[in-house]
């Protein structure tokens, strides 16, 4: 039994901690890959889904098609935007409750017998 | 006795405890802390602080119980480069003090664990058979465990895993390797076994690529005809989560995305029918979509045309035309696209579906618009060749090699699992090498993989007891090529050892020749014959109208189960050099092809009628037949003859047959004579005599032969009369009349048949259209009955 406490202790401030940090890179990832964060970074000002017009021979429908697509490229910009905006929101909210886990992490079990100490003394 | 696997340490500890907590425990444990957490911060906002510090320290304890469950003890990383650092987690649960450290003891321990039954199902193999020949003897197991850590480590599994443990103790045991030899399984595939569940294990641990998240596909274009002519193969390996394993980094796959990236970015796929060129392109999209790709191609999808769909789809002339060119206008504008063309050569104009879209694909190649995979066979490619120069030269060719052995079996045993899922059946380790076996010699047409996947998919149908066994694969093959390849039951193997008289049912004497086609017949059917050559080969040399052709087709009748069975050429026929490109047509110019035949009928006796007729290129090609077994068409295909009797016959030597049978010699005292005599008379080259199984020497028949020839006809007749009801009989005298009429010392036996008939069958007739006979009459004829 005392083996198997030393273990849960050892593991625990050891590997276990070592876990905990590197899920907190691991989410990070996830959250950039899920956000398609880079994709979206490379391709800010692309048009939206590709939807251009080609121009045409006179200088008129060479405005019109530079026009449209200055419009697709905007639009695509604004989505993308919003869609960063929200990825880095998301990721400092991540990265937040993992560096909080990681400093309670240590403090977990020292926690269950200080807890119970202090309820049973009111 | 020595401890080889320390239960005492901390490790063993701690994978008893995970045992002991289990899945289950972890779930209780987390509901525990999850609730007692609620109820701690409830009653923290009602002023119970006290209840809730006093609730917060088990919720505590639970959380950090589950959390170490989970990620601990559960799965128990290795810890060192020892046995003891490396046991798995599973091995090391079911290990107490009380465990023996001997096979035996071990096997006790961990024979009912999944993986051990892993091995038990696909051996076909019960506890029972396992446990009696396990030792218990611990220098055994320190052989085991060690044969256990080599295969972990060649399965770059860093823990040696149960099923590891259970491989180990099978091969370290001799014992339990020679009842293995007792059950025809070879203690190879108990290796196999387990380098396959090591796969299994690595492909359930592969963690989920990242496909590239939400805003993947917004730099593309929309692709609306593409999704609605085309199937989008990547998108569904997605969905479905298909993974091709090893596929996606073979040779084929790393240069067709080569191919792609570099030049035209159009790839001529190559290779035969079943040698995986879908699966290679959806392996390739597989790789793409999980943003592999170092040529810059990450997320491309790979969208599958087909011929047939888009020709349904048009309904005016020009269509076609108009549907194809919007397809690559829209994959070139959409930028990530990759058109995968399966059987292109139906968009070349070949075949049923087919148009004719060379100008189209030619101008969207030459555009350099839309990479595309047109994926042809070998043949197909050399006709683009000839017919389309500038087509086939913008096309980088990839040509698919076929897979070895050991490859096949990985793809088969990939396989098995799929359809033990879907069928909810058990595929034993024997069907697959039944399968590659089997497939190997009866699916010419194919090549491997795809070959020997069909035909373990068709022995689903013939599994037993759930079991898809050899037994499975070889009814599949019996069912679909009507050959015969299990083990002879006991009524047949009882036909087949009183083949002579079966034979004889038919033929009158000749018993040298029956006895000796018979024995090879036999040869055959138990598996001991050279499967790489024919079943039987034999030069039948004798008179006229002997039984030679009767022979054949009592060999086709016995032994292929129809008289129809037999394919009959007159080699009188192919006397001129250019024949030889007739019997080897592919049946697009000549389909009554010696080619063409076998290919339909490979199950036959294949007569070649006067041989010695025949032009020397011909008997040129008659020694490839029988020292291989097969011959390549016209078109450079390979037919089998293996499973075919081959039987020429001549009637060189018959003059000296005859002689030498008058003077009262045997026909055994001269055989050898006689085919010295062929081969000085230039009529037969030496080669070709000692190619064949045997050479047969028939004998004239003598009176009372032809007696029994005209008895064995009459039945014949009868057989007939039987549907009326009616029977003939001949008195002696008759027999001896028509014998008289119809023996001629040139043409043996052959007369009789016309003989019988002018004088039996015209004289019933006429009887019976006189009313003189009727229904349930029997007729005996003599002498002077007879119109002869």
């Amino acid at each position: 039994m005392l083996m198997l406490a030393l273990e849960f202790f050892s593991w625990w401030y050891g590997r276990g901690w070592k876990q905990v940090a590197s899920s907190l890179e691991s989410r990070l990832v996830g959250v950039l890959n899920s956000f398609s964060v880079i994709q979206l970074l490379k391709t800010l000002f692309a048009p939206w889904r590709r939807i251009i017009t080609y121009p045409g021979a006179s200088i008129g429908e060479r405005f019109k098609a530079w026009g449209d697509n200055a419009f697709s490229r905007v639009v695509g910009f604004i989505v993308r935007t919003f869609v960063l905006l929200a990825a880095f929101l998301i990721l400092i909210v991540t990265a937040a409750l993992s560096l909080v886990e990681l400093i309670i992490w240590p403090l977990l079990p020292p926690a269950i017998p200080i807890l119970l100490v202090m309820g049973l003394l009111g | 006795m020595s401890t080889l696997i320390d239960v005492s340490s901390s490790r063993a500890a701690q994978a008893r405890l995970g045992k002991t907590i289990g899945e289950t425990g972890y779930r209780i444990l987390q509901a525990s802390a999850a609730s007692l957490e609620v109820a701690a911060l409830s009653l923290g906002l009602v002023n119970g602080q006290r209840f809730a510090w006093l609730l917060m320290s088990p919720a505590i304890l639970c959380y950090s119980l589950a959390v170490w469950w989970k990620r601990q003890l559960s799965v128990l990383p290795p810890q060192s480069s020892d046995l003891n650092g490396r046991l798995s987690v599973d091995v090391l649960s079911r290990i107490t003090t009380k465990t023996p450290q001997h096979p035996l003891g071990l096997w006790q321990a961990i024979s009912n664990h999944w993986q051990a039954n892993f091995f038990l199902h696909h051996l076909l193999l019960v506890d029972e058979v396992v446990s009696p020949h396990l030792s218990t003897d611990s220098a055994e197991l320190d052989q085991a465990l060690k044969l256990a850590g080599e295969l972990a480590e060649r399965n770059n599994s860093p823990t040696i895993e149960l099923g590891f443990v259970v491989a180990g103790l099978m091969l370290a045991s001799s014992n339990f390797k020679q009842q293995l030899v007792r059950m025809n399984i070879k203690p190879e595939d108990v290796e196999a076994i387990a380098n396959w569940l090591g796969r299994n294990l690595t492909e359930s641990r592969r963690v989920k690529h990242n496909s590239g998240g939400i805003g993947r596909d917004w730099a593309f274009g929309f692709t609306p005809l593409l999704n609605r002519f085309g199937y989008n193969v990547s998108l569904n390996i997605e969905k479905h989560n298909a993974h091709f394993g090893w596929l996606t980094e073979s040779s084929g796959v790393v240069s067709m995305e080569s191919a792609l990236a570099s030049s035209t970015g159009a790839v001529a796929l190559v290779g035969p029918d079943g040698i995986g060129k879908t699966s290679s392109v959806y392996a390739l999209a597989q790789r793409l979509i999980e943003g592999k790709s170092k040529q810059g191609m990450a997320y491309h999808q790979v969208i599958a045309l087909s011929a047939t769909d888009i020709t349904a789809n048009a309904r005016r002339q020009g269509d076609l035309e108009q549907i194809m060119l919007s397809l690559a206008g829209e994959a070139a504008h959409a930028g990530h696209i990759i058109l995968f063309f399966d059987d292109a050569q139906s968009f070349f104009g070949s075949g049923p579906g087919s148009f004719d879209g060379t100008q189209i694909l030619l101008s969207v190649i030459q555009a350099k618009s839309v990479q595309m995979v047109l994926a042809m066979s070998s043949n197909d490619y050399q006709r683009l060749k000839s017919s389309n120069q500038s087509l086939a030269s913008l096309l980088t060719p990839v040509v698919l090699q076929e897979l070895p052995e050991a490859g096949v079996m990985h793809v088969l045993e990939d396989k098995a699992i799929g359809l033990e899922n879907r069928h909810n059946v058990l595929v034993a380790y024997e069907s697959l090498h039944e399968a590659y076996r089997l497939s190997g010699r009866y699916e010419q047409d194919e090549a491997y993989p795809g070959k020997a996947i069909k035909l373990l998919e068709q022995a689903v149908s013939y599994s037993e007891h759930s079991a898809v066994t050899a037994s499975s694969v070889q009814k599949a093959i019996e069912q679909t090529h009507g050959v015969k390849v299990s083990s002879a039951a006991p009524a047949e193997a009882d036909e087949l050892l009183n083949l002579e008289d079966k034979i004889h049912e038919r033929m009158i004497n000749q018993t040298l020749a029956v006895g000796v086609v018979a024995n090879a017949l036999r040869r055959a059917r138990a598996g001991v014959a050279n499967p790489r050559r024919p079943i039987g080969s034999f030069l039948f040399l004798g008179p006229t109208g002997v039984g030679k052709t009767e022979l054949a087709k009592a060999i086709a009748a016995t032994y292929f189960g129809a008289e129809a069975n037999m394919l009959r050429l007159d080699m009188s026929e192919y006397q001129q050099p250019e024949d030889v490109k007739r019997l080897l047509s592919d049946g697009q110019s000549d389909t009554m092809s010696l080619i063409m035949a076998v290919r339909q009928q490979p199950f036959s006796v294949v007569l070649l009628d006067e041989i010695e007729k025949a032009h020397p290129n011909i008997l040129n090609l008659l020694l490839q037949l029988l020292d291989e077994g097969q011959l390549t068409d016209n078109s450079g295909r390979a037919v089998s003859f293996k499973d075919c009797i081959i039987i020429c016959t001549s009637n060189a030597g018959a003059q000296t047959i005859r002689e030498r049978v008058a003077n009262g010699e045997a026909i055994e005292s001269f055989q050898n004579e006689l085919t010295d005599e062929l081969i000085k008379s230039g009529q037969f080259k030496p080669e070709l005599l000692n190619r064949f199984d045997e050479t047969v020497l028939f004998r004239p028949l003598d009176q009372s032969e032809l007696s029994q020839i005209v008895s064995l006809m009459m039945k014949e007749i009868n057989q007939t009369l039987s549907n009326q009801n009616i029977s003939v009989q001949l008195t002696p005298a008759a027999v001896e009349k028509i014998v008289a009429a119809g023996y001629d010392p040139r043409l043996g036996a052959r007369p009789m048949r016309r003989t019988l008939q002018k004088a039996v069958e015209n004289t019933v007739a006429q009887r019976i259209l006189r009313g003189e006979t009727k229904p349930g009459d029997q007729v005996q004829l003599d002498v002077n009955d007879l119109e002869l």
